[in-house]
């Protein structure tokens, strides 16, 4: 019965991002992601140049759309990937380390 | 109008940590204040190069005796930008044609305003450039500031970064004294906002907000 239980497996795209240097200049990625309709949560780090975009259940979302996206706000993206963390399990990951 | 432009113009190129223009489809909105010196603007960015936008500049002489109030439309163009992994650097064109008034001439005469701006930040680093042509009939009000400081520490995306900025600037005809401008500076994601006081001992507040 358990098996039966259809959970949909966690999709966030984690993104390092070069030129983000200040917060002020960044909110436009944050909010370029949030007005996506895929998406479940957005998580900025500015030290360690990474967006986490964590997608909403069933959703998908290309890479290419989220490069254009961060492009659009004035940066560029150096690696991106999709991982099955949450945008706050990255949060407390990387909060951890410092 | 005239005095709008002018207005716009100097905002432009005093702010700007960040740039003088939001991101795509966004709304950027500016001010500088001082008693001499009181401008506001807003501009909206039509692509992620390119924003146009109106605004109002209130100057001042040294000696209180001679004014100027422009208004003016703006169009700010990034010329060039390279990011990398700790840093940021632009190369900024500036813009803008409108009307300027004074107390020493009657009605309003068309002035035209190009300009650069170069900067380059860190998360701990910032240092700018930027020059500007205020031109009009019988009028040369040409500008230039320079800009750097550095922050106290270095913040999280949602965190308040304190930033120590000191600013030089000066502008022919009307401010031939070199003003210097020690202020604080505090980013947020939300806000930027600096306040400070001149050599002159007149308080500044300068702010910025995207929406």
């Amino acid at each position: 019965m358990i098996s039966g239980i259809a959970q949909a497996a966690i999709q966030t795209i984690k993104v390092e991002v070069n030129g983000m240097v200040c917060a002020f200049c960044a909110q436009g990625i944050e909010k370029k992601m949030r007005s996506l309709t895929q998406t479940q949560d957005v998580y900025v780090d500015l030290k360690n140049k990474v967006v986490a975009v964590q997608l909403k259940d069933g959703q998908k979302l290309s890479h290419d759309t989220v490069k254009d996206l961060i492009k659009d706000a004035g940066y560029d993206v150096t690696k991106i990937e999709t991982v099955g963390d949450s945008a706050q399990q990255i949060r407390a990951t990387t909060r951890a380390r410092k | 109008m005239l005095r709008v432009a002018a207005t716009l113009l100097v905002a432009t190129q005093g702010l700007a940590q960040a740039g003088p223009m939001g991101f795509k489809d966004s709304w950027m909105a500016m001010g500088d204040l001082s008693p001499n010196w009181r401008e506001v603007w807003v501009n909206y960015a039509l692509t992620s190069r390119d924003a146009v936008g109106g605004g109002l500049l209130y100057m001042r002489s040294d000696d209180k005796t001679k004014s100027r109030m422009l208004t003016e439309a703006t169009y700010t163009r990034l010329l060039k930008r390279w990011n990398t992994k700790e840093s940021q650097a632009n190369v900024w064109l500036l813009g803008g044609i409108g009307a300027v008034e004074g107390n020493d001439f009657s009605g309003s005469k068309l002035m035209w305003s190009p300009g650069v701006q170069l900067d380059y930040e860190t998360t701990r680093i910032y240092v700018s450039a930027t020059t500007r042509l205020f031109r009009a009939s019988g009028l040369n009000h040409d500008y230039a500031s320079v800009r750097a400081g550095f922050s106290f520490f270095e913040a999280d995306y949602d965190e308040t970064q304190p930033w120590f900025i000191v600013e030089a600037r000066r502008m022919r005809g009307l401010s031939d004294k070199l003003e210097i401008t020690p202020m604080l500076r505090l980013i947020n994601k939300g806000y930027f906002i600096e306040a400070g006081v001149n050599n002159s001992r007149q308080w500044r507040f300068n702010f910025m907000y995207i929406f």
